[in-house]
This record gives C-alpha cells, structure tokens and sequence, in this order.
C-alpha cells in the first residue's frame, strides 16, 4: 500500500527543530515510492532499484556532495597529476586566481559544459527510461539527453555545449560517452582549459537507494597530454524535487568580476 | 538578540547534506574572505531572483549619521526556498543584521553569510558561497 | 526598418536554430523498429495512436507545432472563444506591444523563457518523455524543461513563483488534461503581447489524434488581464526522423540593439 507523505507546513518545521523537514513543501499528498526505516527516515541503504530488464534504475533525484568539484575539478589530486599540455597550463594559471573569471562563461549564464553541470551545487533528475536517460537539471534549468539505444553519433557535428551523449552498460555500470563539444567551457572555476577535441567519459554506478559513485575521465588531446580521471559521488535526495533555475532573470555579476568578455 | 539554536543547528545540518548552495562563478574574484562586514540597518528593497537574491539595504553611516545604500548578494533563491523562506521573507523596512564579507572592489557591496532580523531574532543562512570555513557547508571557496 | 519588417526579422532570429536540416545526420543507427511503415517504407503518421502496456494513450515522441503559435496565441480560437476578452489595461498593453515597436521588452528577446503554454508554440521541436508519475517534456527552445506530475500530487497555494508554472496531469479518457499555475506574471503569452499575471493558470489538453498528430486545446485563466477563460487549439506533428539540438539563446544574443524597446 502506498503511503501518502504529508510534508510539515512551515510553522510546524520550525517549532521543531527535531528531525530534518521533508523539504518539498511546494508540493502535498507526494505519494510516497521512497524505502524507509523503522522511524519513517529514508532508507539511503536499501538495495539500489532495478528496471524490468534488469539493469540498475538511475532515476531519482540527485545531489553532487561536494561543491568543491566545481571550484576545482582536481581537488583530490596530486598537484602535477594534471597532464596540461604547456598552453592550457599557462592559461589555467592565469585564471586560477579569479582575475578572469568575468570571463568564465558560467558566470555569464551559459551552460557550464560536461561534467561541470554536475558538480554545480543543484540538484539533477535522472529520468531513464528505455533507450534513453533525460538528465533533468536544476542548474540553469538545462538537459541532457543520454541515447541507451545503440546509436552511434556521426563524426562531424554542430559544436555544443553540453555535448551529444551515449551510454551502455558496463556491468552495473552505466558508460557515457559525450562528445561535440565547443570548447568554449572551463572545466571548474579555476579555470582548466577545454577544446573541441574534449571526450568526457562518466561512470555512473548506484550503490544503493541513496548512493551513486562517479568516476570522470576527461580526454582532451587539444589541452592535456592524456587522459585523466577524477571521482566524485552524489546523494540522492528522496523527499524534494527541482526547482526553476533561470539564470538570465537578473545576472548583475559581470558588473562586479574582473576579467574581460567571454571569449 | 534571541536566536533558535535548534533552526540554526537544523539548517546547518541541511546544509551540511549538501543542500545548494548557489555559485556560478568565483567567489574569490568577487568578494575577500579575509574582510568580514557586519551591517544593521533597514532593508529598502528585494530582488528575489536567479541567478542571486539582492538585498539593498540602508546602513546609518558612523560618522554623518546620514544612511548609506548597500547591496547584498546572497545564493539563488531555490537554497533558501529548500530551507522554508519565501519571497515574501524579507520586506522593505524590515531591520536586519547581515554578516558577510566585503566586496573587492571597494563598493557597498557585499556577500551575504547570514541575516538576521531584528524584530523576531530569525536567522537566515544566505545560501552563498563562500566564507564559511571549515568543512561541508556548501563553502567552496576560501 | 518597418515595423512589421522588424517584428519578421526577430521571428527569424528565433528560427534560425532550428530551420534548415532536421538533426538526424548527426545521429547513425538509430534503432526505429517501433515506427509503423506505409507501403512505401515510409513513417506512416496516420496509424493509430499507440498506447502503452497500461492501456493509456502514448503521448512519448518528438513534436513540432504546425505553425509559429507563439507570435499569436490567438491564431486559432477554439469555437467557445468567439474573441480575446482582454481587460481594458490588458487590451490597451497588448496594441501598444502588437506592431513589434517594444520588442525588446519581449522576454524571449532577452533569452528569458517564453512562459506555458507560449513554449511549445515556439518554433523548435520538443520531445515528451513519458513516465509513471511523471512526463518530463525537453524544449529545443532555449533547452528548458517543464515537469508534469501525473502521481496525483497536488500545489501547494503558496509558491516561489517562476516562468514555466508547476505543472501537475491527470487522464479524462484519452485526454491528458495538464493544469499548470505559479507563474511570475513577466511572460508575454505570444510575440505580439497578450499579458499574463501571477493569477495565471493555463489548462492544457493533450489528445494524440493517430501516430502523427497531437492536438492541444488550451484554456487561458488568467482573471488578473482577461475578464474570463479563454480557449485556443493548437496542433504538433510528430517528427520521428530527427532528435532535438542544443539551443543556448544567451550564447551571442546580439538582438537586444536592433530591437525597439517600450523606454526608447
């Protein structure tokens, strides 16, 4: 039997103080699909979900748990395990500092390119259905499609920001592959330098209900020497959903960054 | 000054799971850590929008008494709409007390690490980046 | 420039990411098992609308408005709707905005997105995605997504009011009836400037007349400009042979100094 969730009006929440609210109370009689515990708490353990063919179900709504990712995508690295070719490293130090960061297209509300809209601090949706996952994201109220249905993307293609995405299943692994980027994206605020020649490689595998790891290679032969891998994990986040997130409505940054236009 | 140490504990909590924390450029570029502010005055206007929240707000200047016109950038709204506040939470004429850190350069500008206002003793994390130190938090800058 | 001239160039702006080749050569070996042939081998759209193992209309695909609703959402008045019933303030906003002389005020025209149901009517694909408890809908314009609840959830009254409205579904036989509110009252409802306030909510009616067509009938309530409900049809025909492109508006929107503005 489903059970419906009553999300605690406002008041009630903060006269508690007790236990953490169901935080999405713009929305009420959420029928309630979330496995949980004893003491009615999610239960981020459960076994992860499966779709009828047997594959592991991504979909929900999910939450990067480090903002330092976007900051700097290598933070978990060794200084030096960056391969830069020497102009991506000088231009990644001549912005380290921020004194370009009007620059950073980010800041100017374009799309912050893959993987950085996933390190963004908002959460993201997985909608995965057969033969494709919608990536729902709050971040600049932005989507991703990524194709499970075999197809295969054709050599020449219009340059984009966030790319044209494959994925296959390693295992309980879900691969995706992004190619056709503009090379217009930085990938962190520090500013690491990407190209057209950018192929981002995700690896996505759902632990449990609640857990998912992420292992990101960035192959970039026009701006490192090889390619280089990073892990990060997400949350999932079972009792909100996403929220509209329109950059442009009043983006009064560039007056106040350093740095020129975005190139 | 009366201030729920069980909302402040609570939010901090939620910030800690990682709730957003809204940031889509360098908050180092923009604002120095290193030159924290403290402001009490009156609230003269809100944008409640993305990609920031603005808050202006008058502060009496210390030496002609006369206020001076501040702007206080916080996080987007939805951080702050997770955490229960609405549009409606700040109005012009509300008093208000803003911790944050100083501009770079050299205006009445601000990043805003928390509010809080005077007639109720609420306090509202900003949901901004930066400044807060320490680990979780949402600071990813410092 | 002319004024009607104009208000041609800016619709042109808009299409320009979107006219030219369908986006299927960027894509090899798509798998299309599932589309019904006509003789010939090509899609035939006048198959019956599929439905899914639960019996309810399929709606999943990608969809094309027939004609540019978005520069008037009155282009086709559904026969209950004999005119626009404007308030007097929303009639005489909506002349001054109609020649294009404040173009630049349109929000699309500053990237900000065109509010429901001006979005789908927009030239560009979209595809809806349709899952239980919830459709998801991806726009090529402007790369946005609405979300539309079908596992019964209801708004609350008080909400953080936004550009594409809350959007919650439910069945009326093979209808899916779409209410949508919570809207921020800055969207023009069409390029020529029908108002819309907060108190706005739009009904939308989703039917997939056989495998090719979808018809919308949409009710516009909005007692903050008009002086009742008002109900236009709109149809989508859908594209099978191409997927949706990136449209980032703000990339190098060099429109803002050609256009005219309301504070010129």
């Amino acid at each position: 039997m489903r059970r419906i969730v009553a999300l605690a009006p406002l008041a009630a929440w903060l006269a508690l103080g007790a236990a953490a609210p169901a935080s999405a109370q713009w929305w009420r009689d959420v029928p309630d699909t979330v496995p949980r515990n004893a003491n009615g708490e999610p239960n981020l353990e459960a076994p992860a979900p499966r779709t009828k063919d047997g594959k592991p179900d991504l979909s929900g709504l999910w939450n990067p748990n480090a903002n330092k990712y976007l900051r700097d995508i290598a933070v978990d690295l060794k200084p030096g395990d960056v391969p830069f070719q020497p102009w991506a490293k000088k231009v990644a130090d001549e912005r380290a500092d921020g004194s370009h960061s009007r620059e950073d297209p980010d800041a100017n509300c374009l799309p912050q390119g893959v993987p950085r809209i996933g390190a963004a601090p908002a959460p993201y949706k997985f909608v995965q259905t057969e033969g494709l996952i919608v990536v729902v994201h709050e971040a600049f109220s932005l989507w991703r499609q990524i194709f499970t249905d075999g197809r295969k993307l054709a050599d020449e293609v219009n340059p984009t920001w966030l790319g044209y995405s494959t994925g296959r299943w390693e295992g309980d692994t879900l691969v995706v592959d992004s190619r056709g980027f503009n090379g217009k994206t930085w990938l962190d605020q520090v500013g690491k330098p990407t190209t057209e020649k950018l192929h981002v490689i995700e690896r996505y595998t759902r632990k449990d209900f609640g857990h998912m790891d992420l292992e990101i290679t960035i192959d970039d032969p026009g701006a490192y020497t090889k390619p280089w891998t990073v892990k990060q994990n997400l949350t999932l986040l079972p009792d909100t959903d996403l929220l509209e997130f329109i950059c442009n409505e009043n983006n009064r940054d560039l007056a106040h960054l350093p740095g020129g236009d975005v190139q | 000054m009366k201030t729920s140490t069980a909302l402040a504990s609570l939010t901090l909590t939620l910030l800690a799971a990682g709730l957003p924390v809204q940031a889509h450029h360098s908050f180092a570029a923009q604002y120095d850590a290193a030159k924290p502010i403290t402001l009490t005055g009156k609230v003269t206007k809100v944008e409640w929008t993305n990609p920031h929240i603005y808050i202006y707000m008058d502060v009496p200047d210390e030496k002609t008494g006369s206020a001076v016109n501040w702007a206080l950038e916080m996080g987007g709204p939805n951080a702050l709409i997770r955490l229960g506040w609405t549009r409606n939470s700040l109005k012009p004429d509300d008093l208000i007390t803003v911790e944050g850190s100083l501009a770079k350069d050299g205006s009445h500008l601000a990043n805003a690490k928390s509010i809080v206002m005077t007639a109720t003793g609420k306090k509202m994390l900003a949901g901004s980046s930066g400044g807060t130190g320490g680990t979780g938090g949402g600071a990813e800058e410092r | 420039m002319p004024k009607p001239v104009r208000a041609i160039a800016w619709a042109l702006v808009f299409s320009f990411g979107v006219c030219g080749p369908a986006g299927a050569q960027w894509w090899l070996n798509v798998p299309t098992s599932n589309v019904p042939r006509a003789a010939g081998g090509e899609p035939n759209l006048a198959a019956p609308a599929p439905r899914l193992a639960d019996g309810r209309p399929d709606l999943n695909g990608v969809w094309e408005p027939i004609k540019t609703y978005s520069r008037d959402l009155a282009a086709d008045l559904h026969p209950d709707t004999k005119s626009v019933p404007f308030q007097p303030w929303a009639k005489k906003l909506a002349d001054e905005r109609g020649d294009g002389a404040h173009s630049r005020d349109d929000p699309p025209a500053r990237c900000l997105p065109q509010g429901v149901p001006r979005l789908a009517g927009a030239p560009g694909p979209w595809k809806l995605v349709q899952t239980p408890g919830l459709i998801v809908v991806i726009y090529e314009s402007f790369t946005l997504w609405r979300q539309i609840f079908t596992d019964g959830r209801k708004l609350a009254d008080e909400v953080n009011p936004t550009w594409l409205g809350y959007s919650t579904g439910k069945w009326d036989a093979d209808t899916l009836v779409v209410e949508t509110r919570g809207f921020n009252g800055k969207a023009w409802l069409d390029q020529v400037g029908k108002p819309s306030t907060e108190q706005l909510r739009v009904t939308e009616r989703y039917r997939r007349k056989d495998y090719g067509h979808l018809d919308m009938e949409i009710t516009i309530d909005d007692p903050g400009a008009y002086t009742q409900p008002w109900t236009v049809v709109e149809h989508f025909d859908l594209r099978p042979a191409t997927d949706l492109l990136e449209f980032v508006c703000n990339e190098n929107n060099r429109d803002l100094t050609h256009l005219q503005s309301a504070t010129d």
